[in-house]
């Protein structure tokens, strides 16, 4: 509320006085006044522009109507639902009607709307669109319903007016709060931004002009989320977001049938890793993908999309996201110097994707030359292209790399049958290879490895915490402990184990894992559920947190955090690897499944599943079920029988889960 | 989380406030004879005070917001645990303090009067504070967040009335004895120490006092608000003329004798197995109330009476609030068809 009008032309008044066609009816009454008439002008300008913001509110009433749902979840994520009412906005008078999909995002099982005269009809979710997170309705009636003139993009202008409008209080008259226009063509092109406070009392209901048309309806959004309910928490900040009627109105035929939308997919990666900086050349195309289809190539630069230049990456993301599946998308991309033309037809869903495998597991503290080879695994393509065990790999398709990261990194938009070229250094001597990338295997590597790191000299001249250290996260009442290896190295990057089972017993738990951890540096995590009785899926969030300061204070090799759970705290460990992408790579599992879908895999990020199964378990289908979408998912599964009941992994079998994460940085 | 990132918001908002009071001052300086907001807010500031008592424990603070309402040092304040000490001092807008004595409060209105030893004060009339209507433009002044120390002035926001509604208490909607009407802001008051604040409209007339924090459980959100100052008159008359009025805690809402309950009209719900089980009918038993009116196995029961009932446990809490001798009026939802029915439950009916 900055722009508080303390002057007759105050910031909001004068932006609309000169630019904004929305306010010139109103603004040609006022300038006389506030030429001639000071004194008397500042009361009546306040007054006017009140009574504006009023009448605008009244115009666009009869279109806001009310809707109420019937049972639904509680809790969705982190955030609590509320039973209360919610908004929805009239599009067409035979009875359509959108609204927010936060509104539906619970699962009701029954959704009612009520109209401005009071009546209730049923109502039919008939369609939603998921890229810019709105909904479809129809209830039938008996009488025309009043639609809403919608405000045309065109003559909107930073700074004028927007009022938000809901019917969340009261039956019979809306709710309001007032702003300003913040922005257009936000959180990648698809939405307008207010400061109008926006917040489930009004989502779903429409963002109007002074002249009470609507601009947009108003719905969560976060630039960094596609998830329903994701930008809730900047609910009544001044961050509001709303997706332009117009844009609505263009895919209603679509939705009217019954279509959901989707955000449109090129499957294009760009080379650059900073979005923002970074220029558009194209790093790979995933295969079969529209870009796949045109044949496009890793290395095309591309310079326009749709009619628009682009040369950062964030470009190339909003013109593909504000897009959807479906759309035709006219591309030109730069081949050296040839001009390359062709349109896409954007998809909604690309295939899996599968990471490729090169066969070698990587010493973890080499040298600064290259990767040194600590193990290469039989009949794999560096097997074939006769690598050996203390070999260097110093570059890969022509860029240089350091160290495993680095590898991985400029492998990682590669996929099985893809080719590469790795320059190999053999004591002396240099060569080039080219190799057909593999799958990752699934069955473990033999009992016996080289060790995974040189000989180095423990935490000199640093101070490390060893051995074990309690560790608390402070929004939250569990308590935890970690064991760090005494011999903890920070040159030497170190795996995590999150232990979730029960409560732990310390001294046992200590006694079983303190030699495994020193072996194969590994720190274990050991946290306690908040509830006694046991791990709730919200608690995913303090596993998250409870790694990263791990990973704050010691070196940690992302690729081998793994957490490792039974019971409640397995169904804990599928969520955490399912969502905390950035942070788990994997999870092993006792006899547990998830009702979740495994989430999409990306080349940045790995994800390995470790699951034991236990035939008479009840479990059995929901696991059965987990498999085959994991394997869908081109996610790499090992499975271990463990027999009839689930039961505690032996110690030879939690010396073989060892093993299978110690090979998770292979490459 | 949440409440962090508003109470963030709130003080960029209260920051933002600072510099409009400061740009009014200086404002009002210029042209010193230009009735604008500078001179009102310069004028309604003087009859605002900082109040601080008990608190600074669990985190809730020892502050809180109040006007002047006579010349003699009547304070009128939201009735809360900051009061809840023998030392209440209250600071004037020029810096004065004093101790304060609490001369009573109504915890159905969550109000209170202080009274300060002062003389020919600036002050609010009662009397002519006025009523507001949806979308009217408001002026919110309250030390919100204590960031106005002694002698400066309290912040100052502005925002709209979003609607005029009444606070449901029942049904543990809002955790306020308070059910009467309030209006809504569009503005962030819910914050520390914004609470007893007065509510102006832009010509500084008095309109309201500021809620306090209180949270919307029907959809988890934070409520700003202000309490119409015409539901606050009679109990600042009352506690004026030296009535006491306690502070104790009002019992909780009363249930009638013999409350209603689904199996007394013959229904029989489905298993309530979820957070919030659709209120599905299982079974009617035949020749009872439920029977007669032509409910059938499969019907969801929507409301009762005007209330929605989103679940098995919202309609038993509904009718909980039903004598049994009553009739109930119920909506249902049959296939795609809305079906009104009353049902009343016959002596016999167990």
């Amino acid at each position: 509320m900055s722009g508080f009008q303390f002057e007759p032309a105050g910031f909001r008044s004068r932006v609309q006085g000169e630019r904004g066609a929305a306010g010139i009816s109103t603004r040609l009454l006022l300038l006389p006044l506030v030429a001639f008439c000071r004194l008397a002008a500042a009361e009546d300008i306040n007054t006017l522009e009140q009574k504006a913001l009023i009448d605008a509110v009244d115009r666009v009433a009869p279109s806001v109507v009310r809707i109420e749902t019937i049972g639904g979840l509680e809790r969705v994520d982190r955030v609590l639902f509320g039973a209360g009412p919610t908004t929805g906005l009239v599009v067409d008078s035979s009875g359509y009607i959108v609204s927010s999909a936060f509104n539906f995002v619970n699962k009701p099982a029954s959704i009612l709307v009520r109209l401005p005269d009071g009546t209730r009809k049923p109502a039919k979710l008939v369609a939603r669109d998921h890229n810019c997170q709105f909904v479809l309705l129809k209830i039938e009636v008996d009488h025309p319903l009043p639609v809403p003139e919608a405000a045309p993009q065109s003559e909107m202008r930073i700074g004028q007016w927007c009022v938000a409008v809901g019917r969340t209080f009261e039956e019979s008259r809306p709710n309001r709060t007032v702003g300003i226009l913040s922005a257009v063509g936000r959180v990648w092109g698809k939405a307008l931004q207010t400061d109008a406070p926006a917040s489930p009392n009004n989502y779903g209901g429409p963002l109007v002009d002074i002249r009470g048309r609507v601009m947009g309806l108003l719905v969560p959004l976060s630039p960094q989320s596609a998830e329903e309910i994701a930008g809730f928490e900047w609910y009544d900040s001044g961050i509001g977001f709303a997706v332009p009627l117009e844009a609505i109105q263009k895919l209603l035929p679509k939705l009217r049938k019954g279509e959901d939308l989707y955000p449109g997919v090129a499957g294009v990666f760009m080379q650059s890793k900073n979005q923002y900086t970074g220029d558009t050349v194209i790093a790979s195309c995933r295969p079969n993908s529209p870009a796949a289809k045109a044949q496009f190539k890793g290395g095309d630069r591309i310079i326009e999309i749709g009619g628009r230049k682009v040369t950062r990456s964030a470009e190339v993301k909003q013109e593909i996201s504000r897009r959807y599946a479906g759309d035709k998308v006219h591309f030109v991309v730069l081949r050296g110097e040839k001009r390359i033309e062709a349109d896409l037809e954007l998809t909604s869903k690309l295939d899996a994707f599968q990471h490729g495998f090169l066969g070698i597991l990587p010493l973890r503290n080499g040298n600064d030359a290259g990767i040194t080879v600590r193990y290469v695994y039989p009949g794999s393509p560096v097997a074939e292209a006769k690598l050996e065990p203390g070999d260097l790999i110093v570059s890969a398709a022509g860029d240089a790399v350091v160290d495993p990261d680095e590898l991985r990194s400029a492998l990682s938009g590669l996929e099985p049958g893809m080719s590469l070229e790795l320059e190999v250094r053999h004591k002396d001597q240099t060569r080039k290879v080219n190799l057909k990338m593999a799958e990752l295997p699934n069955d473990l590597p033999p009992r016996t490895l080289p060790p995974a790191r040189s000989k180095s000299e423990p935490g000199q001249g640093q101070k490390h915490k060893v051995g074990r250290i309690a560790l608390t996260v402070p929004e939250f009442k569990n308590e935890a402990w970690a064991y760090v290896p005494e011999r903890y190295d920070p040159a030497v990057p170190h795996g995590v184990v999150v232990w979730l089972h029960g409560a732990p017993d310390a001294a046992a738990l200590l006694a079983q894992w303190k030699p495994l951890c020193d072996a194969n540096d590994l720190v274990l995590v050991a946290p306690r559920p908040s509830l006694s009785n046991g791990w709730q899926a919200d608690e995913a969030n303090y596993i998250e947190k409870l790694v990263g300061q791990v990973k704050a204070a010691y070196t940690v090799d992302l690729t081998r955090v793994v957490v490792f759970g039974r019971d409640t705290g397995a169904s804990l460990a599928l969520v955490c690897a399912f969502r905390s992408r950035e942070l788990i790579r994997a999870a092993a599992v006792i006899d547990a499944g998830s009702m979740l879908p495994p989430p999409e895999i990306d080349p940045g990020h790995r994800l390995a599943i470790y699951l034991g199964t236990a035939k008479s378990s009840m479990q059995a289908q929901l696991v059965k079920m987990t498999l085959a979408r994991l394997k869908a998912a081109k996610v790499p599964v090992t499975e271990k029988d463990l027999g009839k009941d689930a039961r505690d992994l032996s110690p030879q079998e939690l010396d073989e889960l060892v093993r299978w994460i110690d090979m998770l940085d292979r490459i | 989380m949440i409440r962090f990132s508003r109470t963030t918001s709130a003080v960029l908002h209260g920051s933002a406030a600072f510099l409009v009071v400061a740009v009014l001052l200086s404002a009002y300086a210029a042209s010193a004879a230009d009735p604008s907001l500078a001179r009102v807010i310069d004028q309604a500031q003087t009859k605002i005070v900082k109040i601080y008592g008990a608190g600074g424990f669990r985190g809730m603070e020892g502050y809180q917001s109040g006007f002047l309402i006579s010349a003699e040092g009547h304070v009128l304040t939201a009735l809360s645990y900051v009061l809840d000490t023998d030392r209440i001092t209250v600071t004037l807008n020029d810096g004065r303090h004093y101790d304060a004595k609490l001369l009573g409060g109504d915890p159905r209105l969550e109000v209170a009067v202080l009274k300060i030893e002062a003389a020919s004060l600036p002050h609010f009339d009662l009397a002519k504070a006025v009523p507001l209507t949806d979308g009217v433009r408001i002026l919110a002044l309250s030390n919100l967040f204590n960031v106005a120390m002694g002698d400066e002035p309290a912040s100052v926001q502005s925002g709209t009335v979003s609607v005029l509604t009444r606070l449901e208490g029942r049904r543990g909607v809002f955790e306020t004895p308070y059910h009467g009407p309030i209006y809504v802001l569009d503005v962030a008051t819910n914050n520390p120490g914004a609470s007893g604040g007065a509510l102006l409209t832009l010509q500084g007339e008095l309109a309201g006092m500021l809620g306090r924090e209180l949270r919307n459980s029907l959809n988890n959100t934070w409520l700003s608000y202000a309490v119409p100052i015409d539901q606050l008159r009679q109990s600042v008359d009352e506690i004026e003329a030296g009535k006491f009025i306690s502070l104790k805690e009002l019992p909780p809402e009363k249930k009638p004798a013999s409350p209603m309950e689904p199996g007394l009209l013959g229904i029989s719900l489905v298993p309530d197995i979820l957070e919030r089980t659709p209120a599905y009918v299982d079974q009617v038993r035949p020749g009872t109330a439920a029977a007669r009116a032509g409910i059938q196995p499969d019907d969801l029961i929507l409301l009762v009476g005007n209330h929605l009932t989103q679940s098995c446990k919202a309609l038993r809490k509904e009718l909980e609030m039903i004598d049994r001798a009553d009739a109930v009026k119920l909506t249902i939802l049959r296939g795609q068809e809305l079906v009104e029915v009353t049902v009343q439950a016959g002596p016999d009916d167990k």
